[in-house]
């Protein structure tokens, strides 16, 4: 008797209790605002991408100094810049290119991030504190400060060094965080059972482990990125960015270090703050339906 | 130490003399004639293709209010810059130009100048050259008193020439006209205590003795004196020429005879002056000046507001601070080009000489010439500065009236002929992707290295780089990037191999003799480029002979064609230096010529 209640029971929590993904996709159709986030952000994201299709980057990177800092028009539908470059294309690629930084960085970050943060939570001990030891150190550092150090040392600057410099100082608090889950995780029976099994410890931290952590790192690598776009788009308004023939959000808002430009120039840098903001906004929503999917007791749907 | 004064030295933004005195546009100390500016602006206007912006280019050099100073006015006076000023505040030390600006408020030259910077007997001092040229006999007058009381004595004078010629002397100053000193080179090479041909007669005349005669004695003589009693003397040991360097006596407090003292410096933000009672040619107008350092973005907004009462603009910000109604602008030809220089060489710091690789990446005159026909400068000073800045033509700026030789024409933009030289020269494309390959079919990416800074400097850098792609060049900037203006300098200061070409900036200094940045001998040759025709006709252009102007001013002329024939560097743009003054301001010009002096400039009510 109790046993076939026990499995109507495990069956019913299974209808109940779908992927990650499905849950995920669940909550944010029951959240208004997640939804229509959802639904901007990918529309941005789209447009950003597939505009190669229509916008000759050579060309748009072209130099004029006949067009210079020309107003909106149906020509030049948000205006030019100082070099006559046409502002709606270098939105579009620069939406592009910052959101491929952001992504990059957090993927990478996380990565990376990940794996350390499993290997200390995961053998714990001696391994977990020296690792821990060493990122408390690196935690401490000013990255900011040595990111900028960094691009101004680096030979052959580009967007990929520059992503790989912004990774190596982002991934210390996911590992952290990784570990800290990891090990309460490590004293489960699961683990327990696995190990007496002599299973390879490795298969242990990604097949069996990472899995039970899935949700915390897609929430993490959610509300991240949000904030690595807007790394990326500060560091380059403070002018050690990427270089600056490539166009990215932060190009277009450091113009605004100008009074001038602030005033009567709004069409250069006002378009990529707001993208910006909303871009955050919509990730941030987004970030905050997976958050409540991870954890049933938020849930709303 | 060394290394940064040069770097600082060629800045981008240098627009006053070095080798000799700062002359910026807020000292009104230095005499002379206007037809300089007004020669300056006939060319811009000839030049910018048809296109009339005379009209909008004449600028007054004297401001119009002419009420009387007020009593005890107070002014501010701004620096601007992105960065703070060194505040290394001696003559013979001193590198950056915003130092040079903070000297001419309260140390000025014993001997007055001219418009064409040429010494007159107006200033502190009055001088007598002898017959042959070779010895000029100097006298101060009475009542020229250091800050702190003490008579200025020729004994202060021969201490520059001392501290100048000494054999730990790092600086940049020891040139021609020091070297030129008789008894100086043993100095320098430290065999003597003495300098041989300086005679002190007493404590208010003395008397210089040359190797040489030469014109440049005119222009390029060292009269500024250096408080011994106040600095401290390396002659008796008191202290080492290293110490002296950062001593505060030299950035904390120090002196100078000039119409303001020195009340209170915040390191590198800004310094409080005072009235110095005392100045010889009578009470200075103002009570008190603050000068500080002033953000280029944000300058604009300070004047207009009436915060800054003088301020020089940056040219790409003239749009913008044109309307502003509680200002005048005040403007004249810079004595600065820009120009691409092309590495054709290396500095060989042993033999102390340049050495020109006849194999190096740029060593063709063809291509050289062809990548001035290149660049359109003319659209650029038209749209990125308004007319503020004009394509150049040749390498002895038009502010140097005599000098300037108008038949020399630069190269206008003309792609066609650029095309044309390219492929005469064998650069021709030969495996079809577009770019052209070098003489021996060798791929050729010629590396650009440039500055940043500045709002326009990336679009220019672009710009060129897109000229020269139109005619089937490909140029690449150095690591992908602009470099800051000290990366940049220490790059091409020393020779690295990165670079094949750059953008730089030469402030000219007053004298007209090029040889200090084009010598075979000068280290400020980053190009490189000699030629044994070059050294001939320097040498002429400073010799005996050249004191008769028409001679010198052949040589010079031969010179011009030379440096157009051979594109050691391609001048881009000669600019005007825009000051804006508010309406209060009086009694200022920035017209070398004026009579007016530093002392006499105040606010009006």
């Amino acid at each position: 008797m109790v046993t076939v209640n026990q499995k109507e029971l495990i069956a019913k929590e299974k209808a109940n209790n779908p992927s990650l993904l499905k849950t995920i996709w669940r909550e944010i159709r029951h959240d208004k605002m997640a939804m229509i986030s959802l639904v901007l952000l990918l529309g941005i994201i789209i447009t950003a991408y597939s505009s190669p299709l229509f916008i000759d980057q050579e060309q748009l990177q072209r130099v004029n100094f006949l067009e210079t800092w020309e107003e909106p028009s149906e020509t030049h539908l948000l205006g030019t810049d100082d070099g006559g470059r046409d502002v709606f294309g270098q939105l579009l690629i620069g939406t592009r290119n910052s959101f491929t930084i952001g992504l990059s960085v957090t993927l990478i970050a996380g990565l990376f991030g990940l794996t350390v943060g499993l290997i200390a939570g995961y053998f714990g001990g001696l391994v977990d504190n020296v690792i821990m030891r060493i990122i408390d150190f690196l935690l401490v550092l000013p990255s900011t400060m040595f990111i900028i150090v960094f691009i101004v040392i680096v030979p052959d600057y580009s967007v990929f060094t520059f992503v790989l410099m912004m990774s190596a100082f982002a991934w210390f608090g996911k590992a952290r965080l990784i570990r800290s889950k990891g090990l309460a995780e490590r004293e489960l029976d699961y683990i327990n059972a696995s190990k007496t099994l002599g299973t390879p410890s490795w298969k242990i931290m990604f097949f069996e482990m990472f899995p039970n952590l899935s949700s915390l790192v897609i929430v993490n690598m959610t509300l991240t990125l949000a904030g690595n776009i807007g790394l990326e788009t500060s560091l380059t308004f403070l002018g050690f960015g990427l270089p600056a023939s490539t166009p990215s959000l932060g190009t277009l808002i450091a113009f605004a270090t100008n009074p001038d430009i602030v005033q009567n120039k709004w069409w250069v840098w006002l378009p990529a703050s707001l993208l910006i903001l909303i871009m955050m906004l919509c990730i941030n929503y987004i970030g905050q339906a997976v958050k409540r999917a991870s954890d049933a007791r938020q849930r709303l749907a | 130490m060394k290394k940064r004064s040069l770097m600082l030295l060629a800045s981008l933004m240098l627009v006053l003399s070095v080798f000799l005195a700062a002359c910026n546009g807020d000292n009104s100390a230095d005499g002379g004639k206007d037809t300089g500016k007004d020669k300056g602006k006939d060319d811009g206007k000839t030049e910018q293709g048809g296109e009339d912006t005379t009209a909008k280019l004449d600028f007054p050099l004297d401001v119009s209010n002419d009420a009387e100073p007020m009593e005890d006015g107070e002014m501010t006076i701004a620096m601007v810059a992105g960065e703070p000023f060194e505040g290394t505040l001696n003559r013979n030390f001193y590198s950056g130009t915003y130092d040079a600006e903070i000297l001419s408020y309260f140390d000025e030259a014993l001997l007055d100048t001219d418009g064409d910077y040429l010494i007159t007997n107006d200033g502190a001092a009055t001088y007598e050259l002898s017959e042959d040229n070779k010895t000029l006999t100097l006298k101060i007058k009475d009542g020229v008193k250091w800050h702190d009381g003490e008579p200025v004595k020729t004994s202060d004078l021969l201490y520059s020439y001392e501290l100048l010629g000494h054999p730990d002397y790092a600086g940049n100053r020891y040139d021609f006209m020091i070297e030129n000193v008789v008894g100086m080179p043993e100095y320098h090479e430290g065999k003597t205590k003495e300098i041989s041909g300086i005679e002190i007669i007493d404590d208010q005349e003395m008397k210089f003795t040359y190797t040489e005669a030469t014109p440049s004695i005119l222009s390029g003589f060292w009269s500024y004196a250096t408080p011994r009693h106040h600095v401290g003397d390396v002659m008796t040991g008191e202290v080492t020429i290293k110490d002296l360097e950062s001593s505060d006596k030299i950035r904390v407090n120090p002196i100078g005879f000039g119409p303001y003292k020195i009340d209170k410096i915040v390191p590198g933000e800004s310094v409080l002056y005072s009235r110095n009672d005392d100045y010889w040619r009578g009470k200075p107008a103002l009570k008190s000046i603050v000068q500080k350092v002033v953000s280029p973005a944000t300058i604009v907004e300070s004047v207009k507001k009436g915060d800054i009462d003088l301020a020089s603009i940056p040219a790409d910000q003239y749009e913008t601070v044109k309307d502003v109604d509680n200002i005048e602008l005040l403007a004249q030809v810079d004595y600065a080009y820009t120009y691409i220089g092309f590495k054709q060489g290396k500095w060989d710091a042993t033999k102390k000489e340049n050495v020109t690789d006849p194999d190096a990446k740029m060593a063709s005159k063809e291509l050289r010439q062809a990548m001035w026909y290149a660049m359109d400068n003319a659209t650029i000073g038209e749209k990125l500065y308004h007319g503020l800045r004009f394509p150049a033509t040749s390498l002895i700026i038009p502010v140097f009236e005599s000098f300037h030789d108008e038949s020399v024409e630069g190269r206008m933009f003309d792609p066609e002929k650029a095309k044309q030289l390219l492929d005469d020269a064998g650069f021709e494309d030969k495996d079809g992707d577009g770019f052209r390959e070098d003489q021996n079919g060798e791929e050729l990416v010629i590396n650009f290295a440039s500055m940043s800074g500045g709002e326009t400097a990336e679009p220019i850098a672009k710009a060129y780089m897109q000229n020269w792609a139109d005619v089937g060049l490909k140029v690449e900037l150095v690591d992908g990037r602009l470099h800051d203006f000290n990366a940049f300098y220490d790059m091409v200061e020393n020779d690295d191999p990165k670079i094949d070409i750059y953008q730089g900036a030469w402030g000219t200094g007053s004298d007209p003799d090029p040889s200090g940045l084009y010598g075979r001998t000068a280290s400020f040759n980053y190009t490189r480029y000699t030629s044994e025709k070059n050294d001939e006709l320097l040498k002429a252009g400073t010799s005996e002979k050249a004191f008769d102007t028409e001679y010198r001013k052949d040589i010079y002329n031969q010179w011009q064609e030379l440096m157009f024939e051979d594109v050691p560097v391609a001048p881009t743009v000669y600019r005007y230096a825009l000051t804006s003054a508010n309406k209060r301001v009086v009694n200022y010009s920035i017209d070398p010529g004026s009579d007016l002096r530093l002392f006499q400039m105040g606010v009006a009510e």
